[in-house]
């Protein structure tokens, strides 16, 4: 090793002893490479502070291989949802009582066969995908919404507000929400997926509230709120410029997590009936006739929709998860 | 502490009072009547005019309540423990809630007992062995196991051990529907009729209190004073189990009576799925035949639950952890 005295680095090192000054980091890198620091390539010290902290999590993203495998089959699934129904139209529905329970895999014209009325499996399960995306997207958006702006408000004032936040998140943990939802979806008159969405987003968004509000709560006291509230700024421009970017990772992880939980919650409302009505089908409800296909023999009906939420449950928590250790690379 | 604990309670009975007024205006203001006379012409209008009184609906002559009234009945009669009659079976729901109770407590507490039997040492060992075989096999089939709906775990465990090994040479499996009418007089077929949906709460208990249980362990591993055990040259095993157990094991506590609830929740899917007659089935079927009493019972018995169990988390808590101060 070469004996190289240690250099300090950053906008003091050329002058001894001056006041860190308001330099551009264009200067700064320019001073950098002036130095020529032995063993750290220019280029680098260029790229360096370029790269924002998302592009970073983007990269750290990437480079997790689960993850970035669970986003490319998810994405495929959303992919096909939106696109293979628009171009088999009413195939979903299409009743051929000559060919029911036509196994799967057996002719191209129905690749996983017919279900009990000679409708086709496959349009029926990305059919069925649209209605679990739908909801998961729909209700998330319900969470953040509610929860995000609940969670900021109470954290950011505290008092009453607070205060009824917490006492909602103890009445809806000691609510069971299937009972719940069949309770509105029975005053409300009748099984709509408008109502499913709605009671979902009502009462799930409190985990992000909560989220929220403990973000809140430790930013609004940090420095740079201090200092960004002595230099006269508004109430809001605190809330949206300063706290918000910061209390931003742990809920875009919290959501993504939230987004297969949502989907699971749907599909066991559709298990019971509860979710969007037939002949629409969603993959909890074309579960619902277990009992009968598993009676008739008929198992493939019963694991095609299985699978299918479970294999895209799994892909949005390890998605989430990727993100986790994305965002933030400590906490592995 | 006396204050905190009476603060608790009359917190606890607050949301009881909302969570029933809530559940009992949806329930109420629901379309439909539970007895009407088109159905059946033979059906006098006085016999259903009785019906409808006794069902807390109308008053003696016929005319009927306002739903503040039926509210105020309704907890009324609840202060002397009675939630009501079933719309469907003339029997109350409290008889009901009585039949059903000791099989889902049956279940639940044996799932529960298999999975906490399992599921904690198996979370000690995955985070005292950390990166070891044990441990990435655990974390990774817990990972699954909470990916996994309970419907969805309860229909493959079906398909794999009611259809396929029936299916299979052996022409043994285990029975696709709950329950015999033997009930408890008969423990090998109450036994046999156990297996899945035991398994079906249980591996979803494990893959929650192991992934906990794990979490908890390596945080404590990681104080200081662990090191300084280690460190003063104490044997693996007496720090591990000794000094930093102790520790693990206390917000596993919260997490299991927190956890009571939930599970008593999730029970109304598993016991339909696996046709256990037990509180949860209760609660399925009401909710298939729009049986509101039931269902209003059933809700009121796993709020009240859940406010019990988080008090005593709480309490035991404070008893277990010398350092919590209320």
């Amino acid at each position: 090793m070469a004996q190289v005295p240690p250099m300090p680095i950053g906008p003091s090192a050329g002058v001894p002893g001056s006041v860190p000054n308001q330099l551009s980091i264009e200067t700064t890198i320019d001073q950098e490479r002036d130095l020529q620091q032995p063993g750290v390539k220019a280029d680098e010290l260029r790229e360096a502070p370029e790269m924002g902290f998302w592009r970073l999590a983007v990269i750290r993203f990437l480079h997790h291989r689960v993850a970035t495998g669970a986003l490319l089959i998810l994405g495929v699934i959303v992919l096909a949802a939106i696109v293979v129904p628009v171009i088999t139209g009413d195939l979903y529905r299409i009743q051929d009582y000559r060919h029911p329970f036509k196994p799967p895999f057996q002719s191209f014209q129905h690749l996983l066969g017919t279900d009990d009325l000679g409708r086709d499996e496959l349009a029926r399960l990305l059919r069925g995908a649209r209605v679990s995306i739908m909801v998961g997207a729909l209700a998330m958006v319900g969470y953040l919404v509610i929860g995000g702006g609940l969670g900021a408000l109470a954290g950011y004032y505290g008092g009453w507000l607070d205060n009824a936040l917490m006492r909602f998140t103890d009445i809806i943990i000691s609510m069971p929400f299937l009972l719940v939802v069949i309770a509105v979806t029975a005053a409300t008159g009748g099984v709509r997926l408008s109502t499913v969405i709605i009671v979902i987003a009502a009462t799930g968004w409190y985990e992000i509230g909560r989220l929220m509000r403990a973000q809140f709560l430790v930013l609004r006291e940090q420095e740079f709120v201090q200092a960004a509230r002595a230099l006269g700024a508004s109430n809001t421009r605190i809330i949206f410029r300063h706290i918000l970017p910061n209390a931003l990772a742990p809920i875009i992880v919290s959501a993504t997590l939230g987004v297969s939980g949502i989907i699971l919650l749907e599909a066991a409302l559709g298990f019971l009936g509860y979710s969007i009505p037939p002949p629409e089908p969603s993959w909890g409800n074309m579960l619902n006739q277990f009992e009968d296909y598993l009676l008739q023999n008929q198992a493939y009906l019963v694991i095609f929709p299985a699978t299918a939420l479970v294999i895209t449950a799994l892909s949005i928590n390890l998605i989430g998860d990727g993100i986790r250790d994305a965002l933030d690379p400590r906490q592995r | 502490m006396t204050f905190y604990v009476i603060r608790r309670v009359a917190v606890g009975v607050f949301l009881l009072f909302l969570m029933s007024a809530m559940f009992f205006t949806l329930t109420r203001i629901t379309p439909g009547q539970p007895v009407s006379v088109g159905e059946n012409p033979r059906v006098h209008q006085e016999q259903v005019n009785r019906r409808l009184h006794r069902l807390g609906l109308t008053d003696e002559q016929g005319k009927p309540y306002s739903i503040p009234q039926q509210y105020v009945l309704y907890m009324g009669a609840l202060a002397h423990g009675d939630l009501g009659d079933s719309y469907l079976y003339n029997v109350s729901v409290t008889t009901l809630l009585k039949q059903r109770l000791p099989n889902t407590a049956l279940l639940l507490g044996t799932a529960l007992m298999i999975a906490l039997l399992i599921g904690i040492p198996l979370g000690i060992y995955a985070a005292t062995h950390q990166y070891s075989k044990v441990d990435m096999t655990t974390s990774i089939t817990s990972y699954i196991g909470v990916s996994i709906p309970s419907f969805v775990l309860g229909i493959y465990l079906l398909l794999i051990f009611a259809v396929f090994l029936k299916q299979s040479p052996l022409h043994w499996g285990f029975p696709l529907f709950g329950m015999h009418s033997g009930g408890v007089d008969d423990p090998l077929d109450l036994l046999y009729h156990m297996v899945l949906p035991v398994t079906s709460l249980t591996i979803l208990e494990i893959a929650i209190f192991s992934r906990f249980m794990r979490a908890s362990m390596l945080e404590v591993l990681h104080q200081d004073y662990i090191r300084t055990a280690r460190a003063k040259g104490l044997a693996a095993d007496k720090v591990n189990y000794k000094h930093a157990l102790r520790n693990a094991i206390l917000p596993i506590i919260t997490l299991v009576a927190l956890a009571i609830p939930q599970i008593v929740n999730g029970a109304i899917i598993t016991e339909g799925i696996f046709s256990w007659p037990g509180t949860g089935q209760l609660a399925f079927q009401a909710v298939v035949d729009r049986d509101y009493p039931v269902i209003l019972g059933v809700v009121m018995l796993v709020a009240a639950l859940t406010v019990v169990f988080n008090l005593i988390a709480d309490l035991t808590y404070a008893v277990a952890d010398p350092r919590i101060r209320y």
